[in-house]
């Protein structure tokens, strides 16, 4: 894709704002042709496309997972709600969005209604930073990687707030769980993001994908994978480690009060973030839109291809996601614990130290050289 | 899965890499098979009596194809034939949740009105006395197990609602008992008897007669006995056993028993 998508969206509303100004008086052609106003309606757009497309993705994924979930079980899943089930879940958002939204008398309501619109609004901010293929992209963050996470490590503080003020032991267990569970997965997820920094030579996440012309990271970088899947799962809160919700022992965890609406944006949020992780997957370690030079330039030459790919690579990876959650039991909090400084912090750590042998000798046996992009 | 994918394996429990690939491979395998067709049938499309699964139901019973399927004995609604219903009650009398009421259809005479069966699904339990007790086959019991409805009233079939699930030609399993002819007989207590007729008149399947017996010499002063000189006789291979000749009687001289 050449043009990008805020160019596009730029000349979609000077094509829209022109064709009404034709008719206008001139007067009034001035000021809505105005190059400001433009602008500021052409980011609006973008935001609106970004936001309309992450959603569609957002409940196709879930499908997906439905859909997947079922096979490992022996079932079909979704079925008969458009073509294969593919319509459920919209039926399913209609029904919550037409329920009451309750909140328990004694709740705090500030922290009740605040926790999951914050969780929900971090969430999607994220699909504005990182980027889906050349075009698609927010143009240059610097330090876009560095800020993703940030936004993405938000959200157990959000968790803890809305289980705080729900005034629930159930609720408070599982923003508890949420906490400790950060303790647990947030220092090892960095690390092995470290190690991808370290190689690459970049916070910004354009460059990383870019530098993963000549071989994908997962090769040399397979420890640092294994720990970054690890730990995204837990970020994640999926299984096994969805500590937090726990429905066998607690009820629904942190969002055991939410009905309606508010639970639609935690249950939204929460595939938008597993959403969010397979991007980053992909982005840090499969090497994003780009494709391997074996592959016929006739498979990665076509329109949009980088976003076709890109989204391929983001399935598979949300599909081993499901995998494990179709395979694993639920784990301890203090196994968790055990098993994130015990055992992700060394390994990280020693994938840190691989990454910078790979600086070091620059070239692999297998996979070949690091470009030299001058960073 | 197979017996042997369920057997705990016990080998390598304490190689925590195990814990994490085995159920992954299980998994993996579960979801390739299940890839080529899940084992839910798509159920108001498909049923798993539909014919082409009778085969893999087979496989399933261990059993022949087409033997000792499901539907082979399966209870679900009853099917009527009226025509050859006698109206003998004998189903609604064995039926343990008295769920069975006897209504007149047209076809009898206004002194013997034809009563078929109603049957209030509401409180059957398909347990299938009613079928296996009736003598001429006519209720039966077939494979068709949807009865939604919305009120209750509709739970209760008539008799020509039956009929019509009959017509469908579902398949069915009329068990028929063979008993001794002289088992469960009709006996009668003759000197009781005061020849009424009752019992002849009763009887669905008209299989007593009245016979003429011969009046008894009284002695003079005594008084004669004021009765119809006639007695019945059943003839036990046309007898339903149905018990309508015992309910009439007015003199309880008919009773069950083994005739000799
Ligand atoms: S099957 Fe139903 S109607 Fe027949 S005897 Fe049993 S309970 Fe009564
Ligand atoms: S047992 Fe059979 S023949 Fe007798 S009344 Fe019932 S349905 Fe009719
Ligand atoms: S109903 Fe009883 S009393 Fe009357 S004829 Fe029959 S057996 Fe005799």
């Amino acid at each position: 894709m050449s043009a990008s998508l805020y160019s596009v969206a730029h000349s979609l509303v000077a094509i829209v704002l022109t064709a009404i100004g034709s008719v206008l008086p001139s007067p009034l052609r001035q000021g809505i042709t105005n190059a400001g106003l433009i602008t500021a309606l052409g980011v609006i757009v973008f935001a609106a496309i970004l936001l309309i497309a992450s959603m569609l993705n957002t409940i196709v994924l879930i499908w997906f997972e439905r859909k997947l979930l079922g096979r490992f079980m022996d079932r079909r899943g979704a079925m008969h709600v458009g073509f294969a089930g593919l319509l459920q879940n919209f039926a399913d958002g209609l029904k919550l969005m037409r329920k009451n939204t309750f909140r328990p008398d004694e709740a705090d309501g500030l922290g009740f209604y605040l926790g999951p619109t914050a969780y929900m609004v971090t969430s999607l901010i994220l699909f504005g930073i990182l980027p889906v293929s050349t075009g698609w992209n927010s143009g240059v963050l610097p330090l876009s990687l560095l800020l993703a996470l940030v936004v993405f490590s938000f959200a157990p503080l959000f968790i803890f707030i809305s289980a705080w003020s729900s005034n629930n032991k159930y609720s408070l267990m599982g923003g508890m769980r949420s906490a400790a569970q950060m303790i647990a997965y947030e220092v090892p997820l960095l690390l092995s993001v470290v190690a991808v920094v370290v190689v690459s030579g970049s916070f910004d996440l354009n460059t990383i994908v870019a530098q993963q012309q000549n071989y994908w990271y997962w090769g040399p970088l397979f420890l640092a994978l294994l720990v970054f899947v690890a730990a995204m799962l837990a970020e994640m809160e999926r299984i096994p480690f969805d500590l937090p919700e726990a429905e066998a022992e607690l009820v629904e965890g942190w969002n055991t009060e939410y009905g309606g609406m508010l639970f639609a944006f935690f249950m939204l949020s929460d595939y938008v973030r597993a959403l969010v992780g397979s991007f980053l997957v992909v982005l840090l370690f499969l090497g994003g839109w780009t494709m391997p030079s074996w592959v016929p330039s006739a498979a990665t030459s076509f329109p949009l291809a980088g976003i076709v790919w890109f989204m391929v690579k983001v399935y598979v990876v949300f599909a081993v996601f499901v995998w494990i959650r179709a395979s694993l039991p639920r784990v301890r909090t203090d196994q968790l614990l055990r098993v994130g400084w015990n055992r992700m912090i060394p390994l990280a750590l020693l994938s840190v130290v691989l990454a910078a042998g790979v600086v070091m000798v620059k070239c692999l046996p297998i996979f070949g050289c690091l470009p030299n992009l001058g960073i | 899965m197979t017996e042997e994918a369920l057997t705990p394996q016990t080998s390598g429990q304490d190689n925590p890499v195990l814990w994490v690939v085995r159920p992954m491979a299980t998994a993996a395998r579960q979801f390739l098979k299940s890839l080529v067709r899940p084992s839910t049938i798509i159920y108001p499309f498909e049923r798993l009596e539909d014919p082409k699964f009778r085969e893999e139901v087979a496989v399933a019973a261990g059993k022949p194809i087409g033997v000792g399927a499901v539907w082979d004995n399966y209870r679900g609604v009853h099917a009527l034939n009226i025509a050859t219903c006698i109206s003998c009650n004998l189903c609604s009398f064995s039926c343990p949740d008295l769920c069975i009421e006897m209504v007149t259809v047209p076809g009898g005479n206004p002194k013997h009105p034809k009563k078929c069966p109603q049957i209030d699904y509401g409180k059957c339990s398909y347990c299938g006395f009613c079928s296996d007790a009736c003598p001429e086959g006519c209720l039966s019991m077939t494979t068709r197990y949807e009865l939604s409805v919305t009120k209750r009233s509709e739970m209760v079939y008539s008799p020509e609602k039956l009929f019509e699930v009959f017509e469908r030609k579902l398949p069915m399993n009329p068990i028929r008992l063979e008993r001794p002819a002289n088992e469960d007989a009709i006996l009668l207590d003759a000197p009781l008897c005061i020849g009424c007729n009752a019992c002849a008149r009763d009887c669905p399947t008209q299989c007593i007669t009245m016979v003429d017996i011969p009046k008894p010499e009284t002695p003079p002063g005594a008084k004669a006995p004021r009765r119809i000189w006639k007695e019945p006789v059943v003839n036990d291979s046309d007898c339903v056993r149905c018990g309508t000749c015992i309910s009439v009687c007015p003199k309880e001289c008919l009773f069950w028993g083994t005739r000799a």
